[in-house]
């Protein structure tokens, strides 16, 4: 059966999660390896005698957007991160994240709990190189603390496609 | 603190933030890995990467997004506040590359009683040139005023 892009359109933007909380609240260790990561040795989010005498008076979480994703919806195992999206569905199932945007409201300390929303803000079809019907998603998740306070919002867009095994195989599609 | 705590009356715009390098090994990609928590095999596994019509596997949007970061945030100190932050994954970082990170000032401006600071971020590699160029407003402290603790 074909793929409708429109009907996937009419069906999915503007669908929502519901709000779901992360299972553990932010600790010190998921910090430290995200900072290591990038030989991030910023006091403020790997040491809490430092962090204490600071005006925050606990470990700052770094601004990063993906650690906020990481502590609001992460916790079953094994960790669910294939498809990315997996509500929108696409003919092809490979994922690259093309760009993201996130607008800060609030800082992210170790203690807190976080949360998140996640919404469909877009679906569009558009041809690349080695896939003529790849299908990209503009996915937005607002993420909340224990207070209930918004911390961010994030949005990313995200490629689908299909590989070149399967573009091959599939007749009447493949190179634009 | 994280040295020097800069102040929005001392930012000049085209001021070079200091940045920083590292190499992208197959051990950074493992510690990649352990950072993000980001288990997408395209990030790891050549093969499941080439399958994909990639060259090779290349570094996740967390892991770039971490180096953007620690660009603005080794700057600004402890009492910046990173405001808005958006980047696009033009390129790639691969195993054999060297990531180098860096930023400039572009602008700075007073709005809704905020000292706001706007940025060019990037990371570039020798083989791409700039391969994730990003643009960021950052909130920092005036001279003499309370310490913003959001």
């Amino acid at each position: 059966m074909a793929y409708d892009i429109e009907a996937v359109r009419q069906k999915y933007i503007g669908f929502e999660t519901a709000k779901a909380r992360g299972r553990y609240p932010v600790e010190y260790d998921a910090i430290r390896r995200h900072c290591h990561m990038v030989d991030d040795n910023n006091p403020l989010f790997i040491d809490p005698e430092y962090a204490k005498g600071t005006s925050h008076r606990a470990v700052l979480a770094p601004p990063s957007g993906w650690l906020a994703l990481y502590f609001a919806s992460l916790g079953p195992w094994p960790a669910v991160f294939e498809p990315l999206f997996p509500i929108v569905p696409t003919p092809g199932k490979r994922i690259v994240n093309m760009s993201q945007e996130v607008e800060w409201t609030a800082r992210i300390r170790v203690g807190d709990h976080l949360s998140v929303t996640r919404r469909v803000a877009d679906v569009f079809q558009k041809g690349i190189t080695i896939d003529s019907e790849a299908v990209w998603i503009v996915a937005e998740a607002v993420i909340t603390n224990q207070r209930d306070e918004q911390v961010c919002m994030i949005r990313n867009t995200l490629l689908t496609h299909r590989t070149p095994e399967e573009v091959a195989a599939a007749p009447g599609t493949g190179q634009p | 603190m994280n040295g020097k705590q800069p102040y929005w009356e001392d930012v000049e715009v085209g001021q070079d933030l200091e940045g920083f390098s590292v190499d992208i090994t197959q051990r950074r990609a493992y510690l990649q890995v352990s950072g993000s928590q980001d288990w997408y095999p395209v990030h790891f596994d050549q093969g499941f990467a080439r399958k994909a019509g990639h060259a090779d596997t290349f570094m996740n949007t967390g892991f770039l997004q971490a180096a953007l970061v620690r660009v603005i945030t080794d700057w600004m100190g402890d009492d910046g506040f990173l405001k808005r932050l958006r980047f696009e994954m033009r390129r790639q970082q691969r195993p054999g590359d060297t990531m180098v990170c860096k930023g400039r000032v572009t602008a700075k401006r007073e709005e809704a009683g905020e000292c706001l600071v706007d940025l060019d971020v990037w990371l570039e590699n020798e083989r791409e040139g700039v391969t994730t160029p990003g643009t960021a407003t950052v909130v920092l402290p005036k001279r003499g005023a309370a310490g913003d603790a959001a």
